[in-house]
């Protein structure tokens, strides 16, 4: 329940924090864009370029006291991801220069050993601490074995050429969706909800002009982020109430979990509901005219650093599509 | 046998630093006999001294020890079973209600721990006349009755389960003065009829006063005192508990001061009526 990093704030006083959030949502746009504007290539200066990208979020990340270790946590839902496109990439990418064949056999003792490799790798993952080292390590040692083990009744063999631009291009992609991912957890993790929801606010205000309900639109988006943490409480709790009746959501059958997630899901829906109501009336209460004009309690300005970042990032973006076509 | 907390610190994790909720508590309650009453002010870890008891929080440090399991387990050691015999009735427990009927809420405790369709049915129907739901509302939504009932189905759904101890979380919080009185009689006869362990979190001294007869008091996550609550309220360092003296005990102190009647501790009002009359008829 804890482990959701994404979208969690992490508190902090650094020039990333104190960073006008109109214009730190902005340059993540940016930024984003110039990522993908990057074409994907052999050339020195996009692979420079997207390595240069790489670089410096890290030193963001490092320059505004979040520990890297929580922004390796929020690249773990897609170590997968990762790793697959790699290895597609690596495998069906067939130009340029050849650096290396591996031959690989499925064979009785290949595949047995492939087998126990992933029994062991799931049994033993809970004991592990680096657990995306870990999974990498299996991986390769999956194709180890591969490698390693022709005997007996050898059905299938296939060959891996490895060659330069396939390892250029796939570690091209790896790096670019990791860039993606950190950039974006940076946000998140630098900016309160309130503050993004009001950025997100006034970047859309030209919507209005069209009679989009920005101000309705951003609301709601508040609201529902300011209360996953709620939920999510709420639903711990009610497990916990819920197991002190006996239910058992780790070791029961699977015929028994169903019954035990409607005992969860039929509360929270009662108390989410509750909830809205409660806030309804709260807000009602306060005056809250859906539409009306409203003032904020924090006046944002923009001040130095963030015209300064802003006209970097700027700049950076123009160098970028340059590149990209004198390239 | 009962539950033994040895030595126990729990620390919730932070997000850069671990911080304890308790610290070192080591605690023997009985099986049999006991009504205790945890207090203690708001974050001083009464609710997570109190969810060591039935395994739903593993210490992270020290050991709990309950019905001679000891806590945490070993490897594959399976601990469901501690709830049934440590029954844990949270704070508002009426948001645990999810069946179509009351009668159906309560036997999904008793069904979970394995008892026929049956036996779940007998149990739930005992829980819920000692609660004092009537037999015709048992087929009727958990969700169309008034909150003070829902309570109690709460209630008697963790009393399906025959649990040996029971444990209350703050029961009587948002209930009206006479939802209160009824609650703490139906607790009161469980204790005295069947002499069950009762452990209780409370805030109203009133009700420690009342019904309690051993009193551990929380202060900061540290257990600060654990023992009857006669010598409590006369304790030399009370104030540093931050706690309140009962109403009763207030009145009592009062007149002593005002009008000279000698102060003798009362801890409900009926005996404090009592004594009051035995005074003036002297």
């Amino acid at each position: 329940m804890n482990n959701i990093t994404i979208g969690q704030y992490i508190p902090g006083d650094s020039w990333l924090h104190r960073l006008d959030p109109r214009i730190k949502l902005l340059s993540l746009v940016i930024l984003l864009v110039g990522t993908f504007i990057i074409p994907i290539s052999t050339e020195w200066i996009p692979i420079a370029s997207m390595l240069g990208i790489f670089v410096g979020v890290i030193i963001l990340t490092a320059t505004a006291g979040i520990p890297l270790k929580k922004v390796i946590n929020g690249l773990r839902p897609i170590v997968f991801l990762l790793t697959f496109t790699f290895l597609i990439q690596l495998f069906f990418i067939s130009d340029g220069k050849l650096l290396t064949t591996f031959d690989f056999h499925l064979s009785l003792t290949s595949v047995i050993a492939i087998i126990l490799i992933i029994m062991f790798y799931h049994w033993s993952k809970k004991y592990i601490k680096f657990k995306i080292l870990y999974f990498l390590f299996t991986v390769a040692l999956v194709f180890f074995a591969q490698y390693m083990l022709p005997y007996v009744l050898n059905f299938y063999n296939y060959q891996l050429n490895i060659y330069d631009q396939g390892l250029i291009r796939a570690g091209f992609i790896f790096v670019r969706i990791t860039n993606v991912i950190i950039m974006t957890s940076l946000l998140t993790f630098t900016t309160m909800t309130t503050d993004l929801n009001y950025a997100i606010e006034s970047l859309l205000k030209p919507l209005k002009w069209i009679k989009v309900p920005v101000d309705v639109i951003a609301m709601m988006l508040s609201l529902t982020l300011r209360y996953i943490p709620t939920l999510l409480g709420e639903t711990e709790k009610i497990m916990k109430a819920q197991a002190s009746r006996g239910v058992d959501f780790k070791e029961s059958k699977f015929k028994d979990k169903v019954v035990q997630i409607i005992s969860l899901l039929i509360p929270v829906f009662v108390i989410s509901f509750k909830r809205a109501e409660d806030l309804g009336n709260a807000m009602e209460v306060r005056g809250y005219i859906i539409g009306a004009k409203r003032t904020k309690i924090d006046e944002y300005r923009i001040g130095f650093a963030d015209i300064a970042s802003l006209v970097i990032i700027t700049l950076f973006l123009a160098a970028l599509i340059v590149g990209r076509i004198l390239g | 046998m009962g539950i033994q907390f040895k030595d126990v610190s729990y620390a919730y994790r932070g997000l850069k630093v671990n911080y304890d909720a308790i610290g070192h508590i080591t605690l023997d309650i009985k099986a049999e006999g006991e009504f205790i009453a945890v207090v203690g002010h708001t974050g001083s870890g009464k609710s997570t001294l109190v969810q060591h008891m039935n395994a739903l929080l593993l210490p992270t440090k020290g050991n709990v020890v309950i019905f001679g399991q000891n806590l945490p387990p070993k490897k594959n050691e399976k601990i469901n079973y501690l709830r049934q015999k440590v029954g844990l009735v949270f704070q508002f427990p009426e948001y645990q209600l999810f069946e179509e009927t009351i009668l159906k809420d309560i036997m999904f405790g008793p069904k979970n721990f394995k008892s026929t369709e049956a036996e779940a049915m007998l149990k739930a129907k005992r829980a819920a006349s000692i609660v004092g739901i009537e037999e015709s509302l048992l087929e009727q939504s958990p969700f169309r009755i008034s909150g003070g009932q829902m309570r109690r189905v709460a209630v008697a759904g963790i009393l399906a389960m025959e649990p040996e101890i029971l444990v209350l979380d703050e029961p009587t919080r948002g209930l009206d003065p006479k939802g209160r009185k009824d609650l703490m009689a139906i607790f009161k006869e469980i204790h005295e009829k069947e002499n069950k362990t009762i452990i209780m979190i409370t805030h109203d001294m009133d009700l420690v006063a009342e019904y309690a007869k051993r009193v551990i008091v929380l202060d900061n996550g540290l257990l600060v005192y654990d023992g009857p609550k006669e010598t409590l309220f006369d304790h030399p360092q009370f104030e540093q508990f931050h706690l309140d003296r009962p109403t009763s005990l207030k009145i009592l102190k009062h007149l002593e001061k005002e009008i000279g009647i000698p102060y003798q501790a009362k801890y409900d009002y009926t005996s404090l009526l009592d004594y009051l009359k035995e005074v003036s008829h002297e």
